[in-house]
């Protein structure tokens, strides 16, 4: 809301200071967006042009003599307008306009000017007239040497208020000056408009066939011209950032900032009849508004009719065909109250916002609508010469507005925590303007028509609060004795960011939201797909599956910067219609932990992939994992370097290299990823319980043996065989050297593992661990055809 | 005899003295003090002399033996000494080369925001409640005093899923369900912390995803100047122990009053800058006290329960902490950027 402080200063019946009213509508009721000057700009001055001659070396040029009142100026215009007998607007030299233009006396092919005659544009408010040909010529009224702007209204300053959708009292200036009363504790006046009214000629019926209308005022006036308001009304549009257009347009957008009342006027001559029926639209119903475009109407939309067919969609726009034009002569005004919801929707649906329409949905002050017809009739008077107003044609169905709240002392002091005194809070609700009376310790509150919304005391504590101040409230904390605490699981969600930060993984925060390929792009099962039905854009249409996409894009983002070490993981959700379930994936590229000086490069691969997860699973004590080669092919992965991750027989989640296709769309290699069910990692990990296990005081023995076997014999397998048939005598078993090549037959590979023995009770004695290790090579032999190489 | 003696012990002592190998020690050892050596005739010779003087010249003998042991003991310790410094300094390394690259990871400075706002709140006991992010209307919009068709929606503008599902445009809902959760209506001191989404163009301040953390209380006594010391112990956690707050009213359908709160300026102190355009103050988060109609939807009675609650946006105090100008740049993932914080 721009708020013209000229108009505000017509209420107020004393100076204020305008850094104390920024102030106090900061703290104490809206944020101010700027105070600024209407017109920024300083020396101007009313001229008359004496003399107008062509300059000598210019064709376009004109050099004039102006008097300015004490003197005569030869200034140079180049405006093809200028004449001698105007007044004009003349910057001095030094003057400064808008945007910083400096004026200086100047030479401009060889001949002096002092100074410069202005345009409305070069004032930075070419909207004060509807067209501009050049400089702006001053009507006869004009006084040479006086200031322009304060001629015109335009010596305003403009305060903008950024509204919050609570106070639409605030969206009328008579609604303002209410608030500056109250916080600055100054007096107000408003004028109650004098209209005089003859016997109507024209008789106008106005009925309504819908609830959805509560309040209709028609008033017909005649004998109107249409014509260019005068210059203070003008100005006091521009200040409230409405284009001015002519007298009968501008009086409803003048009388709509004053009352939050919005008016409309029908060019009465283009009504085909002299009945208003205010009705919901029909089926298949269309209108061409204002703006020239043909609408479609809904049976929810309201509408003027002149008993046939509309003339407006109330509350939103009217029609072209009653349009007021240049030609108007006689208009029906009206002033009239619509159903906020309808307006609403109707505005939404067909994206018309307007001035009127928002208001018409923060709801009207009914007590004024008639009022505000008054006011308009008057100024229609005095400025569209109308000679004839009848008496306004009407139904007003408006019930009282009862808003009276019961708000208790010590409720007051209770919500606050405020030791409030009854005198200032009786001295807060007068300046208010709230009528109220004090029952034992209860203020029962009566909120005026004009303050529409209230709900509850609450909003009574606000008003008194905020009058008050805020800084006078007192800074305790809530005595509520909680015990503060982290989740299980939200610890364990910390736990996992530190781990893969730990280990050199970037955490990345991407979006939830992505397209229809990216959702779904590693999708195993065919999960529900929940798609937005009002998407921004395609490319945030649906909600992901997967944060691979997300991570693959941020390498992709990352490498094309050349950073080419990439690890990164995310904790994010995955989303269907029956759950959101949150994955902890993670990505690699590159190299890690390298030193290039030392030829150690240390490319990722599989392998390293599968050592953070297992050196995760190890930490969290989840020994029951395992790594499977998947049974169905898993979307765009590599079909050979690839896993699913179990613990137990449940699947937790799978990794592996990215499908060469896809790192060929991508432009990058070697890239592995995987993704895991936080959960189901986080619900055995809940049942785990350690004890402790008596350190092992007698020495381990270490045995190595190597084996030959077919090439597609799996690791595991062989490692599984070897702890199914040893005793709790064997500590670990691992792997350290694989070989496959020239010395051994083809399709053959050799696998060589490392033994640990060790046992409680006693030191083992050599021949107990060859029966051990003979048995597992045996074992391993029987099953897998093993040969022991020596 | 004497002379000789003392000649001989001299000899040997330079002679050990320009050893530079254990091995010429031994060699040395042997010619000065073994079988051979002409110590050993000193000896033999000793028993020869008169008695008299038998005693003086053995002292002497057994003096120049000592010393010449001393001796070799000294340059042994010395060569060995020598050994070690010329091993250890044939071991030296340029330790001004660069050292393996160890691969080094960060938390999102989006998380690190989250995590340090709940260490506060945990800190002042309170609880951290979570909650689906594809939410319903009822919860997110309904019970929240905004019901449908409500003009205050327009500040929430949403993207829906169906017409009574969308995704939560704050997280208010979980406020909401861990009030309704909470049946025998006992006070209640949580914050939620999560994602959240808005029909918004991605610019340069806006973001279609950000994240929130809001704070609840609801029990008997909870005032507005709970709220304030509240917000002022948690502006000046966040942005320095010097700092004020001031509360301006504002609106939020589920508060009533609304506030929006300023910290004095951490650039400037107060005193006007760039940062705080000149006002002294930076817009940091609004709160407010609970509306009754929020608390009566979740089943508690306004007459006997009030509350507050605080909504941070993570992002804009993320921005504001640490000067970073353009809210897209936490979801980018520039790891220019990520690595920073």
């Amino acid at each position: 809301m721009k708020i013209s402080l000229n108009w505000l200063n017509d209420y107020l019946t004393e100076e204020i200071n305008y850094k104390n009213l920024v102030e106090k509508f900061n703290l104490m009721s809206q944020e101010v967006e700027g105070l600024y000057p209407l017109v920024d700009a300083s020396k101007l001055i009313i001229g008359y042009v004496e003399k107008c001659e062509n300059h000598e070396n210019a064709d376009k040029l004109k050099v004039c003599q102006v008097n300015v009142g004490d003197k005569t100026l030869q200034i140079i215009c180049g405006a093809p307008n200028v004449d001698k007998g105007q007044k004009v607007i003349v910057a001095l030299p030094g003057a400064v306009l808008p945007g910083n233009f400096k004026i200086k006396k100047a030479k401009i092919r060889d001949v002096i000017s002092n100074g410069m005659i202005c345009s409305l544009a070069e004032l930075g408010v070419a909207d004060f007239e509807k067209k501009e040909t050049g400089i702006y010529v001053l009507d006869d009224n004009a006084e040479v040497g006086k200031d322009p702007l304060k001629y015109m209204g335009l010596d305003d300053q403009v305060l903008e208020l950024d509204l919050t959708a609570n106070r639409p009292d605030l969206l009328s200036m008579r609604g303002i000056a209410y608030d500056v009363k109250a916080m600055l504790d100054v007096e107000i006046k408003f004028n109650k408009p004098q209209v005089k009214r003859v016997k109507p000629e024209h008789e106008i019926n106005i009925f309504t066939q819908t609830k959805d209308a509560s309040v209709y005022y028609g008033q017909l006036i005649k004998d109107i011209k249409i014509k260019p308001s005068p210059y203070w009304l003008r100005s006091r549009l521009l200040a409230s950032g409405i284009r001015p257009v002519n007298n009968v347009v501008d009086i409803t957008n003048y009388v709509m900032l004053e009352y939050s009342q919005p008016l409309h006027a029908f060019d009465f001559k283009k009504l085909n009849s002299k009945k208003i029926i205010v009705r919901k639209a029909n089926k298949n119903e269309t209108i061409i508004t204002l703006d020239e475009v043909k609408r479609k109407l809904l049976e929810t939309d309201i509408v003027i009719t002149d008993g046939e067919k509309p003339i407006a969609i109330a509350g939103v726009m009217g029609g072209f065909e009653t349009e007021v034009d240049e030609n108007t002569d006689s208009i029906l005004l009206e002033s009239a109250i619509f159903d906020p919801i309808s307006v609403r929707k109707t505005s939404k649906r067909l994206a018309l916002k307007s001035e009127s329409s928002s208001r018409f949905e923060k709801g009207i002050n009914h007590e004024l609508t008639k009022e505000a017809l008054d006011r308009a009739c008057e100024l229609l008077v005095e400025f569209a010469d109308a000679k004839n107003c009848g008496g306004p044609s009407f139904f007003n169905n408006a019930r009282k507005t009862n808003q009276q709240f019961e708000l208790s002392f010590s409720k007051l002091k209770e919500v606050t925590g405020y030791d409030f005194e009854k005198n200032v809070v009786k001295e807060i609700l007068d300046r208010l303007d709230f009528e109220y009376k004090l029952k034992d310790d209860i203020f029962v509150v009566n909120v005026p028509a004009r303050r529409l919304g209230f709900e509850s005391y609450q909003d009574i504590v606000e008003e008194i609060v905020r009058i008050n101040g805020y800084d006078k409230i007192d800074l305790t904390l809530p005595i509520t004795p909680t015990q503060g605490k982290l989740t299980k699981k939200q610890q364990f969600k910390r736990y996992l960011r530190t781990f893969f930060t730990g280990l050199g993984f970037y955490e990345t925060n991407t979006y939830s939201l992505t397209d229809k390929t990216n959702a779904t792009k590693y999708d195993l099962e065919k999960l529900s797909l929940v798609k937005i039905m009002n998407p921004i854009t395609t490319d945030r249409e649906y909600l992901r599956h997967s944060l691979i996409p997300a991570l693959t894009d941020v390498l992709v983002y990352n490498k094309s910067r050349k950073i080419n070490d990439i690890l990164l993981f995310e904790i994010g959700r995955r989303y269907t219609f029956e759950e959101e379930v949150e994955l902890i994936s993670g990505l690699l590229h590159g190299r890690y932990n390298y030193s290039l000086w030392q030829k150690e490069y240390n490319n990722v691969d599989f392998y390293l992939a599968k050592g953070v997860i297992e050196s995760l699973l190890r930490d969290l004590k989840l020994l029951d994992y395992d790594f499977r080669a998947p049974k169905q092919k898993l979307p765009n992965m590599h079909p050979g370097i690839v896993s699913e991750i179990f613990i137990g027989e449940e699947k937790i989640g799978w990794l592996g290299k990215i499908h060469p296709e896809v790192e060929k769309q991508l432009e990058v290699k070697d890239t592995y990823v995987f993704e895991l069910e936080l959960d189901k990692i986080f619900t055995p990990y809940q049942k785990i319980n350690v004890n402790y296990q008596d350190i092992v005081k007698y020495p381990s023995v270490n045995r190595d043996i190597a084996l030959v076997v077919d090439k597609d014999i799996l690791a595991q397998d062989l490692i599984k065989t070897v702890k199914e048939i040893s005793n709790n005598s064997l500590k670990t078993v691992d792997i350290f050297d694989v070989y496959q090549g020239d010395k051994l037959e083809e399709n053959k590979k050799s696998i060589a593992l490392s033994l640990i023995f060790e046992n409680k009770e006693k030191t083992l004695e050599t021949e107990e661990i060859d029966t051990m290790v003979n048995r597992i090579v045996n074992a391993l032999t029987e099953k897998h055809k093993a040969k022991l190489r020596r | 005899m004497e002379k000789k003696i003392n000649k001989l012990v001299e000899e040997a002592l330079q002679e050990l003295g320009k050893a530079s190998k254990l091995n010429d020690l031994m060699v040395l050892k042997a010619k000065y003090l073994g079988k051979k050596s002409q110590f050993n005739d000193f000896m033999r010779e000793l028993k020869d002399l008169p008695n008299n003087e038998k005693p003086k010249v053995g002292k002497l003998v057994n003096i120049g033996k000592n010393k010449i042991n001393h001796k070799i003991e000294e340059m042994k310790e010395k060569i060995e000494a020598d050994k070690i410094n010329q091993k250890l300094k044939e071991e030296t390394i340029d330790v001004t080369l660069p050292g393996k690259k160890i691969a080094q990871g960060k938390k999102h400075i989006f998380t690190q925001t989250i995590e340090e706002i709940e260490d506060i709140f945990v800190g002042l006991g309170y609880e951290i409640k979570e909650g689906p992010e594809i939410e319903e209307d009822k919860y997110n919009f309904e019970m929240l005093n905004l019901p449908k068709d409500h003009p205050a929606r327009d500040m929430q503008d949403s993207l829906y899923i169906s017409e009574e599902i969308l995704l939560r445009t704050h997280t208010s809902p979980v406020q909401v369900r861990s009030l309704l959760e909470n049946a025998d209506k006992k006070p209640v001191k949580i914050i939620s912390p999560g994602r959240v989404y808005r029909k918004d163009d991605d610019d340069q301040t806006h973001s279609h995803q950000f994240g929130q953390v809001e704070a609840l209380v609801v029990d008997k006594k909870t005032s507005l100047s709970d709220l304030k010391g509240t917000l002022l112990l948690a502006a000046q956690k966040l942005f320095g122990e010097e700092r004020q707050i001031r509360l301006r009213p504002s609106y939020f359908p589920f508060t009533e009053p609304s506030v929006e709160v300023d910290v004095s300026c951490y650039k400037c102190n107060g005193t006007g800058c760039s940062m705080c355009k000149n006002t002294g103050w930076i817009e940091i988060l609004g709160a407010g006290m609970v509306n009754n109609n929020v608390l009566k939807a979740c089943g508690y009675d306004p007459n006997e329960f009030q509350g507050f609650a605080i909504g941070f946006g993570v992002e804009r105090i993320a921005m504001l902490r640490h000067g970073i100008d353009d809210i897209r740049l936490l979801y980018t993932n520039d790891l220019r950027f990520n690595s920073q914080f």
